[in-house]
């Protein structure tokens, strides 16, 4: 369809922290300066802890309209997400849990942040029945950022990506999102209307 | 009967993509729940790609 090719694929960039001295902003940030290298990409960084959710209420009931909308708007999500004690941050599951069916057959891929040696892979494996459940489809590529206390220079620019494999983690999140897009907007659950 | 909606956007017919559970938010909901929520059609916009969605009676 022609409004399919005028109307970029938006990724934002989700910052699941709110801990003072945060590495994971480092990393969002990187993320960021590399989506916004891909033609055909739109996207912004979405700072949980900016955001004017309640902590009083749960889900739905504490959606924030303009978060929601970009959720809505958006075609594929990209979370990062530090792990603490080998979970996710509270706040992130706050976050997430305040929508649902605008994340229903959208990309999402996890970025992992951890001081230690496994970059995060336990917090990736925590979060995927839930993203699961919020009707995200994840990806089978990851960014994995350990040592996350020596990959980041004092203005927060990485000194060190090996490993990193951003640049594949974007490649496959891009195509899912383009092939996402097509099947929402095309492809109509138990066949034809 | 499937479920149709219009784009509250762009007026253009939406695409029902998918039936969803949702937790129950009330008691009458957390009553009337099968298969342990709330049945949702969720609706793409194929010209805009807003995403809007309905509570849909459980048909089995």
């Amino acid at each position: 369809m022609a409004s399919d090719l005028v109307r970029p694929l938006f990724v934002p960039v989700i910052l699941g922290t709110q801990r003072t001295g945060r590495m994971s902003e480092h990393a969002a940030r990187a993320v960021l300066a590399e989506l916004e290298q891909r033609p055909g990409v739109a996207t912004e960084l979405i700072d949980a802890a900016t955001l004017p959710i309640p902590s009083d209420e749960a889900g739905e009931a504490a959606k924030d309209p303009e978060f929601a909308e970009k959720v809505n708007r958006a075609d594929a999500l990209v979370l990062v997400a530090p792990e603490y004690n080998r979970g996710y941050p509270g706040l992130l599951k706050h976050v997430l849990d305040t929508n649902l069916a605008e994340y229903v057959h959208k990309a999402v891929g996890v970025v992992g942040v951890s001081a230690g040696i496994f970059g995060g892979a336990r917090v990736i494996e925590n979060l995927l029945p839930v993203l699961r459940e919020l009707g995200l489809v994840t990806i089978f590529w990851d960014v994995n950022v350990n040592n996350a206390r020596t990959r980041f220079d004092e203005t927060g620019a990485l000194v060190d990506d090996t490993f990193l494999a951003i640049g594949k983690f974007l490649d496959e999140l891009v195509w899912m999102a383009e092939t996402l897009r097509y099947g929402r907007e095309h492809v109509t659950t138990g066949g034809p209307a | 009967m499937k479920p149709q909606l219009s784009c509250p956007r762009c007026g253009t017919a939406m695409n029902h993509q998918a039936d969803k559970l949702r937790e129950p938010t009330t008691r009458e909901e957390a009553e009337s729940a099968r298969f342990g929520g709330v049945l949702i059609a969720v609706f793409a916009c194929p010209n805009c790609g807003r995403i809007e969605s309905l509570p849909q009676p459980h048909d089995d």
